[in-house]
């Protein structure tokens, strides 16, 4: 488990969890441990995305911050107090469910304005701050009607409104674009980017969609198994993924475990098959890592290429086009797929290779990426 | 939709059942309003001409006496009335947390719960009844376990009383209160009771502001099914009540089988039937204006 | 997050409740088996003579009470029950499932009425159901006997059977019934080999909800049975009438164990399907 924890300093964090260990009986028999000592520290105003494949821990962590699930190990603090034993409706945090959990014996109005009703916040204030929030949401005027007449966008924004009208420090929000489709999707990313930004609250966004993650987040958590993997800013996981399991869950690419052999200048990396491959220099001699080339790393090597390139051989399976870009799909002789999206002219050279053919795929060295493990997490 | 052949399959899979019906149920409840019409002959029997004073009589005024006004029979309703909301707030109190508290407890535990408790209702009311007689009478269960711990000197007298009739009236109807607001309480996105948490709602304040208001459906469901064989009930006054506790089913049943006076007793029975149709005309406005609430 | 003094509180509740649910029950059972012929209150020991006794056989206990209960009459009057519970569950079982079946298949303008017409006896109460059939069988010249109750049964055992079945057919993939009709079945084919072991269960469960209701029934049956034929809840409370007798215990835990039976088995079926 590796946190990335530099100059995070106790004063701007806004909510910290540390080594949270929770337990579920699993409905077979046995236990089932959704958070294995996992550490987190978010920072006030900024947007946090946690990130991994269902089952993960993502939620169970969000829960455990709202206040839904007791840790068995481990505590949740917010603003610097300890929320152990703290109830959720008694926590400054509010929650965007993924169904939305609209009331639906309430008006809009009495939906967004309910956290204030039950503060005992006086009549008028209310009206006049969820009209607010509502004009905020693109709502206004939408007081009077009831979730039922609204669309899955409407209802998704009322909910927004519901739990941002309370000025909580710390808005969660699980999985709650992954309701609607796709363009919808893409509008209220970019939307909601905005809105956090506006506010000036923290987000703790919960998905399980790489891309959405890197579009809308200061910093990505990567889960995985209740464990983190590893909590940085989007470019970093994309450009120097720390495992390789973030390697492989967000963008794509080929990963190629083995050995640094050669001298400390021009290492190669050797596979246990024998693939050899040009890396840049970083690692000792003899270390185990593994290898990403990432698709638009790959293009067709210049007449004689020099050995600021490394160079490898496959042979072309498929050509797809999609598009934005042009991948080409390779075998490798160890039967490792390698897939090569070239930018700019790179494209036309291999397209013009029939199927089957052997090619030969360039990337600059010095741009490689290594992993300090090799196989499963050494 | 309907092609030509199934307007005859549907006659035929309608049409005994809409007979059996229409002559054995529609017809005694056409009959039995007829015969409140009717006068009540000197020895029995009826005598067929308009009379109208069978409704006279219960409203208060026997045989065109305007003088005479003698309220019995609406204190006898009135007072079946009173023990029957009594016997719908009794149960509804008894049942709402017993739904609450099985509807939070494991999946595979649920249906076991709740068939164990609609099993005892397949017993026979005579011997469900005949139970609370062994337990509330002088030399019963209650009283000899309580002058045993010397907590009272004398038996206390339950039986024959409007506590023995309140008590197994609610024994007899308490599955009629029970499933409905059960099936209420399961339909409850537990999601919403989470949104008003994370609002800042005390657990007793979203009890009252979601659950509360969620389950009315059910409450209203179960009030009408509690109310109605309440008002018309008369085993249990019989057996429990003896002849102290009078209501509107003694007196029906007094008038069919010892009075003879069969018009005078289809008067009462269509009243009661007035009642609940009453009631099931209110119920159903409710529940109307939820529908526009609620999805 | 568990509150848990609440549950702990809902849980006391549901165990209260289901002792208040149960205690009068065992009461009943355990003093069948009380040996005590005057005071049912005190434990005298353990004895089955008031089995015997209601079987018409002399035993040491009820030499000492006042009068015995003519065993023919319990004889014939469980024979009566029977007799009408077996009748009555066949017919309202094929009359209410063949409403269900026309209520679930077509879309017609009577529809909400017959519904409403459907569900009125069960909404009713007892006793205006069952002086409107005295007054009826009375009126019309049907001798009160076997042949009244059975047809005062059915009146509402129909419905609940058409609940019952109806519910199953609700729950039903009807895209089942036109995948047959897809495949070259006809409708009586369709129904026989798609619908019916579809809906068997419902069709069961609904027609031992109808035998049991018609065994237990009371006061329907107190208004429309004639003089010579009373069934085992009528007789029972005639009994209980005349004042409390240890036999009864028996009676009644008898009942009650053939109807905890039946129940049990319309639970497995449902559990099943």
């Amino acid at each position: 488990m590796r946190v990335d924890e530099e100059a995070l300093d106790q004063e701007t964090s806004i909510a910290e969890v540390r080594e949270a260990v929770k337990r579920f009986a699993a409905p077979e028999g046995g236990v089932v441990t959704a958070l294995n000592g996992v550490s987190l520290k978010v920072r006030e105003r900024e947007f946090v995305t946690l990130l991994g494949p269902s089952g993960c821990g993502k939620t169970t962590l969000l829960r455990a911050i709202s206040g839904f699930e007791e840790l068995d190990a481990g505590e949740v603090r917010i603003a610097g107090e300890p929320m152990g034993g703290v109830p959720p409706h008694l926590r400054p945090v509010n929650t965007v469910f993924q169904n939305y959990a609209l009331f639906p014996h309430l008006s809009v109005g009495d939906n967004v304005g309910y956290g204030l009703d039950v503060a005992g916040v006086a009549r008028t204030e209310r009206n006049t701050r969820v009209g607010e929030t509502l004009e905020r949401l693109d709502l206004g005027g939408y007081e009077r009607r009831r979730p039922d007449q609204l669309s899955g966008g409407q209802r998704q924004r009322v909910a927004l409104a519901r739990a941002i009208i309370n000025q909580p420090k710390l808005l969660l929000l699980d999985e709650p674009l992954s309701a609607l489709d796709r363009n919808l999707r893409k509008a209220m990313q970019l939307e909601l980017k905005a809105l956090q930004h506006d506010l000036g609250i923290c987000f703790v966004f919960v998905t399980h969609d790489q891309e959405e993650a890197l579009t809308m987040s200061d910093r990505v958590a990567v889960l995985n198994g209740g464990r983190i993997e590893h909590v940085a800013a989007p470019e970093t996981h994309y450009y120097r993924p720390a495992t390789r399991f973030v390697a492989e869950f967000i963008g794509d690419g080929a990963l190629f475990p083995g050995r640094i052999e050669g001298s400390a200048e021009e290492p190669m990396l050797v596979t246990a098959d024998g693939l050899r491959f040009a890396v840049a220099p970083g690692m000792a001699v003899g270390e185990a890592a593994t290898l990403l080339l990432r698709p638009e790393q790959l293009g067709a090597p210049p007449e004689s290429p020099d050995g600021s390139l490394g160079v490898v051989e496959a042979r072309l399976e498929q050509s797809v086009f999609l598009g934005a870009s042009h991948q080409f799909v390779c075998r490798m002789a160890n039967g490792a797929i390698i897939t090569a999206a070239p930018t700019g002219g790179g494209a036309e050279k291999l397209s013009g290779v029939a199927y089957g053919e052997t090619v030969r795929l360039a990337y600059r060295r010095d741009q490689t990426h290594l992993i300090p493990e090799a196989g499963d997490g050494t | 939709m309907a092609r030509r052949g199934d307007t005859r399959r549907l006659a035929f899979l309608l049409a005994p059942a809409s007979v059996f019906l229409g002559t054995c149920f529609i017809g005694p409840l056409a009959v039995m309003m007829l015969y409140s019409f009717l006068e009540p002959g000197l020895y029995g029997g009826v005598e067929w001409n308009f009379y109208h004073w069978n409704y006279g009589r219960i409203l208060g005024w026997a045989d065109g006496e305007w003088e005479e006004f003698d309220a019995v029979y609406v204190q006898i309703f009135l007072r079946s009335a009173r023990l029957a909301l009594t016997n719908v707030a009794i149960t509804l109190i008894i049942c709402y947390p017993a739904a609450l508290w099985v509807s939070g407890l494991p999946a595979r535990w649920r249906t076991l719960v709740v068939f164990l408790i609609t099993l005892p209702f397949f017993v026979s009311l005579v011997v469900r009844l005949f139970a609370w007689v062994l337990i509330l009478r002088p030399s019963g269960f209650l009283n000899s376990s309580l002058l045993g711990l010397g907590l009272i000197s004398e038996p206390i007298d339950i039986i024959f009383t409007e506590t023995a009739v309140l008590i197994g009236m609610a024994y007899i109807l308490l599955p009629f209160m029970f499933l409905p607001i059960y099936a209420s309480v399961e339909k409850l996105d537990r999601s919403l009771l989470e949104a008003s948490a994370d609002l800042g709602a005390s657990p007793l304040q979203t009890f009252f502001r979601v659950t509360l208001r969620l389950t009315l459906p059910g409450i209203a469901a179960g009030a009408v099914l509690v109310f109605i064989p309440s008002l018309g009930n008369f085993i249990v006054p019989d057996i429990l009540g003896g002849a102290k506790v009078l209501m509107i089913g003694n007196l029906v049943e007094q008038q069919f089988l010892s009075a003879r006076n069969w018009p005078f007793g289809a008067a009462l029975s269509v009243m009661i039937m007035i009642v609940m149709f009453a009631a099931i005309v209110l119920y159903l406005r409710a529940i109307g204006r939820q529908e526009e609430v609620s999805p | 997050m568990k509150r848990s003094w609440v549950r702990r509180l809902l849980g006391l509740h549901g165990m209260l409740f289901l002792i208040f649910v149960y205690a009068p029950i065992v009461m009943v059972v355990v003093l069948s088996f009380n040996a005590n012929p005057i005071n049912m209150m005190i434990w005298s020991g353990f004895t089955v003579d008031w089995y015997w006794s209601i079987l018409g056989y002399p035993t040491q206990l009820n030499e000492q009470t006042l009068y015995v209960e003519s065993t023919d009459q319990l004889l014939a009057a469980v024979k009566n029950s029977l007799i009408v519970a077996v009748s009555t569950t066949t017919i309202s079982t094929v009359l209410g499932t063949m409403t269900a079946l026309a209520l679930y298949r077509y879309r017609f303008r009577a529809q909400r009425f017959y519904q409403g017409l459907l569900y009125m006896p069960m909404v009713m109460p007892d006793i205006v159901l069952g002086i409107a059939l005295l007054v009826f069988f009375v009126g019309v010249g049907v001798s009160l006997g076997v042949i009244s109750i059975i047809i005062g049964h059915c009146t509402f055992l129909i419905s609940y059977v058409f609940v019952v079945v109806s519910a199953r057919l609700a729950g039903m993939d009807d895209t089942l019934e036109q995948a047959s009709a897809d495949l070259g079945a006809n409708e009586w084919v369709t129904f026989r080999r798609i619908t019916l072991p579809l809906i068997l269960p419902g069709v069961i469960g609904g027609a031992l909800l109808a035998f049991i209701i018609s065994m237990d029934d009371l006061v329907i049956t107190y208004f429309i049975a004639g003089v010579d034929s009373t069934t085992l809840p009528v007789f029972i409370y005639g009994m209980l009438r005349r004042g409390v007798k240890p036999e009864i215990n028996a009676i009644a835990t008898l009942m009650l164990t053939l109807s905890f039976i039946i129940a049990t088995l319309g639970l497995y079926l449902r559990r099943r399907s």
